[in-house]
């Protein structure tokens, strides 16, 4: 039973992870790859983690570094995308011809749809 | 359950090998940064799951480093297309 658990957690991480590394070798963009590496660590080194807790226990020394590493992946992960993203988008980096919204460089009025909303794209240009 | 933990293994490395594809052929600095980020963490997790493989605890802390510092390191490397060298 533990075991099919353990397995189960094991086959979704390496799938996600499998489909998230195609996704990262075949976009066609910076930004689209960068969903794609967040998504594989998100979707795909998390439910390993947790097979690896299943598998082993909490309390146990690989278990619980098994879900330290996981907590610090899911708090940290976001801030390193966000953070590359935006370091890409200001060292101009292009984005896929295909792409129809480039809101940073829209301007406001035209961005948001409502007034009031504006303002907080403004430190972030 | 300890075979189930070395094919884990197998198949983080060899995502980790696709992704050195990118890392070799990424046209830009940041597609080279993605792919170096999602290797690390391929790497923590082989790292961490051939430990528990083999069940020895010194593979415990390479994990924890490459998770942890990673991070710093994409930081950092996002700070340095943003402004240049300091």
């Amino acid at each position: 039973m533990r075991e099919a658990f353990v397995i189960a957690l094991a086959a979704i991480g390496l799938a996600f992870s499998l489909s998230g590394a195609v996704g990262i070798l075949r976009m066609p963009d910076v930004y689209s790859r960068i969903q794609c590496s967040s998504k594989t660590i998100t979707m795909g080194a998390l439910p390993a983690l947790v097979a690896l807790v299943v598998g082993r226990g909490v309390l146990t020394p690989f278990g619980g570094r098994a879900l330290l590493v996981a907590v610090l992946l899911l708090v940290v992960n976001p801030a390193s995308s966000h953070a590359l993203a935006r370091a890409a988008y200001k060292a101009g980096v292009p984005m896929w011809p295909g792409a129809v919204r480039d809101d940073p460089k829209t301007p406001r009025r035209q961005a948001t749809h409502d007034g009031e909303n504006g303002e907080q794209g403004e430190g972030a240009r | 359950m300890t075979s189930v933990f070395l094919a884990v293994t197998v198949a983080e490395v060899a995502i980790a090998a696709l992704l050195v594809i990118r890392l070799a052929a990424g046209p830009t600095i940041s597609d080279r940064i993605v792919a170096l980020n999602t290797i690390s963490t391929q790497a923590a997790l082989a790292v961490l799951f051939f430990g528990a493989y083999t069940d020895r605890y010194i593979y415990i802390d390479p994990a924890l480093w490459l998770a942890s510092f990673s991070y710093l390191g994409t930081i950092v490397w996002a700070r340095y297309l943003e402004r240049g060298l300091l």
